[in-house]
């Protein structure tokens, strides 16, 4: 694989341009041209299909819109291309097996095939906004769900009564100091090894990040600490710095990308395709050896409808068929916390990135926006799903899936609001309230019905 | 050609973002029908059909981007005409938009300005990661009614209720109406900083704006 000096040469001795003209004519005619020639075509009764040729399809397309659009480096206004081979053969070494974690939490990441019959990766937490008064005990929640492998912490903005906002040295005390109560709370559920895998999501600065990543506030190289670009296929030199620091650390790096539906890549057909072609951003350019996508909808900012179980779905049978990397997904669900639409919309994504062979991740309630939204409960449902439903097939999957949308569907757009971790939780023993205990007890039976498995 | 015809043409070249056609339209009309005339009744309604077609979920980012680039092509030969004649376009308001302070986040900027544009708005973009006296300045030099103002992160939110305390401590608060939008930006969030406006989906944007300008026009 070429290496990362010779990819920050690149950005300084690339093809210089506008972002805008990468955008209006690198960008999308490349992705036009690979929808049409490979012929990717979007199907509502197929939301997840089960099909190599298209999976193996995307991949290609994937694979050739990346050698002719690499990725634009922002403040150099330079593009860092890469040949073919050079992606081929990056694809061919990066690792395939990634470690988290120390001692008896340290976990082994491996890809998965479309129906594969392992065990998921359980991922579990979320990192959403949450008050730091219910930080700590989220955190001991999270890692308590002992079928959880690896660990999402909360996003704080505040110390005490102050805001961080980003770039400002209060965004530095925010990760420092959510960087301590992770690793406390890890402890106190007696999983003090467990790694935390979204690094770090109080910061959205690579100072901050950096300066959160001393051992001394808790923090492992074992962890996994995320570098992000901007969409589409871009990166700044912030987050190269990132990378320069956390690869010369040894650290875990992982790529995250949320292609947005709607946005430049098009429509679902161009979205996956661009899903697919993150992977090799960040494998040569993150220098990532696991990686987590989130594509989501322009429109109803969410991740379960037809369009993007479809992109998730496809996306993720191409990136677990060609490249077997450790890959999970994170969706969006429309409806509020504590409903059952909720429960139906997360069991839909589940469906479609279990069949499809990658790792699972807690669906985040109300598109992820709000405070203080997501519950543990979250998390036992996706461990317990993961664990449920070993080598679930793409065409079970789909079938469900659709039982599934025509329950949540009619009311994506207004969607029910729920309750937050504050309405429907005894933040002083961190359990549900029995309103929501029954809920949940309904909705499983009823997901049993339809032919989905709970362990 | 008849006026209907050349009207329907220019909306088409519009809508398919043809700014080609669209600039050999305008080239080979400008001396025999009225410039005014191009805009109102053929390139706005051409603009508004993308703005709502992309609202359905019919076109996407690209088909909006294209035909705000082939508006401008247009413009700039349509322009040194209208303002010879002294007529100008029936405007909805002005705008000031930008992505706020360390936010280089602009996707969603990009799109609502294009929507706002293809309604009728006169916008002006500031950029991304923009502090609040740059969305000020431009406010006053443009008379805009309305500051826009886009944050993506929670961390970023903050640099929203700036613009806000900006426009406070120079008593000019009740000049301008706020607008903030942005993925984690709530109607709880727009209300703690009193803003004026909020949408949840970049497709809000147009109503809220509409209606906070009539409103505020009609005060």
């Amino acid at each position: 694989m070429i290496s990362f000096l010779e990819v920050l040469e690149r950005a300084t001795t690339g093809p210089m341009m506008s972002a805008k003209e990468y955008d209006m004519k690198v960008f999308i005619p490349a992705v036009r041209e690979v929808v049409k020639k490979y012929k990717i075509k979007f199907d509502s009764n197929n939301p997840c299909p089960c099909d190599d040729d298209l999976a193996d399809r995307i991949y290609q397309a994937g694979l050739e819109l990346y050698s002719q659009v690499g990725t634009y480096c922002t403040n150099t206004e330079r593009i860092i291309h890469f040949t073919k081979e050079e992606i081929e053969e990056a694809v061919y070494e990066c690792p395939k097996v990634v470690y988290f974690g120390e001692g008896p939490d340290r976990v082994q990441w491996h890809g998965r095939m479309p129906g594969d019959n392992t065990l998921p990766h359980c991922h579990v937490g979320s990192g959403t906004n949450t008050t730091e008064d219910v930080a700590l005990k989220m955190v001991e929640a999270y890692g308590r769900i002992t079928k959880a492998k690896t660990v999402s912490i909360p996003s704080l903005t505040t110390v005490g009564n102050l805001e961080g906002s980003l770039g400002s040295p209060m965004e530095t005390l925010v990760g420092i100091n959510m960087m301590r109560i992770a690793r406390d709370g890890l402890r106190r559920a007696g999983r003090p090894g467990m790694a935390i895998i979204d690094l770090h999501p109080s910061c959205a600065s690579g100072i901050a990040t950096i300066a959160s990543s001393n051992p001394e506030f808790g923090a492992r190289k074992s962890d996994g600490w995320i570098v992000a670009p901007r969409a589409e296929l871009k990166i700044s030199y912030d987050s190269l710095n990132q990378v320069a620091y956390l690869s010369s650390w040894g650290a875990n790096i992982g790529q995250e990308a949320g292609p947005i539906m709607g946005g430049y890549a098009g429509g679902p057909e161009g979205t996956a395709i661009v899903t697919l072609a993150y992977a090799f951003h960040g494998i040569l350019v993150v220098r990532a050896t696991y990686h987590l996508t989130y594509p989501i909808q322009m429109l109803n900012v969410c991740s379960t409808t037809p369009e993007m179980i479809y992109v998730i779905s496809t996306s993720s049978q191409a990136f677990a068929r060609n490249i077997g990397a450790p890959y999970y997904a994170l969706g969006y669900a429309s409806a509020g916390p504590a409903t059952k639409q909720y429960f139906y919309e997360a069991a839909a994504y589940l469906l479609a990135i279990q069949s499809s062979g990658i790792g699972i991740e807690d669906v985040h309630p109300n598109k992820a926006v709000g405070t203080n939204q997501a519950l543990p409960i979250d998390s036992e449902f996706t461990c317990s799903f993961g664990h449920g439903n070993v080598g679930i097939t793409r065409k079970e999957a789909n079938s469900i899936i659709k039982k599934l949308m025509e329950k949540y569907m009619p009311s994506i757009k207004n969607p029910p609001k729920g309750r937050s971790l504050y309405e429907c939780y005894d933040l002083e023993t961190m359990k549900p309230d029995d309103e929501l205990c029954k809920l949940y007890d309904e909705v499983i039976k009823e997901l049993k019905g339809h032919g989905i498995n709970f362990k | 050609m008849e006026d209907n015809e050349l009207f329907g043409k220019l909306k088409g070249a519009i809508v398919e973002g043809d700014s080609g056609k669209l600039t050999l339209l305008v080239q080979g009309s400008i001396d025999k029908t009225d410039a005014l005339e191009m805009v109102e009744k053929g390139m706005m309604p051409g603009m508004a059909e993308v703005g709502n077609k992309f609202s359905e979920g019919q076109v996407y980012l690209p088909e909006l981007l294209m035909a705000a680039d082939a508006w401008e092509e247009a413009m700039k030969i349509l322009k040194p005409k209208l303002m010879a004649s002294g007529a100008s376009i029936k405007k909805q308001g002005t705008v000031v938009i930008g992505t706020v302070q360390t936010d280089v986040h602009d996707i969603g900027k990009n799109i609502v300005a294009n929507l706002l544009t293809s309604a009728g708005f006169d916008v002006h973009d500031v950029g991304s990661d923009t502090p609040a006296t740059e969305f000020f300045n431009k406010a006053e030099e443009v008379g805009a009614d309305i500051i826009a103002a886009s944050a993506i992160m929670s961390t970023t939110v903050p640099y929203q209720k700036d613009i806000i305390d900006l426009l406070e401590s120079k008593g000019l608060r009740d000049k301008y109406i706020v607008m903030v939008g942005g993925g984690v930006v709530s109607q709880e969030w727009a209300d703690k900083i009193g803003a004026d406006g909020y949408g949840e989906l970049a497709s809000d944007a147009v109503d809220v704006a509409k209606k906070l300008v009539a409103k505020k026009k009609g005060a």
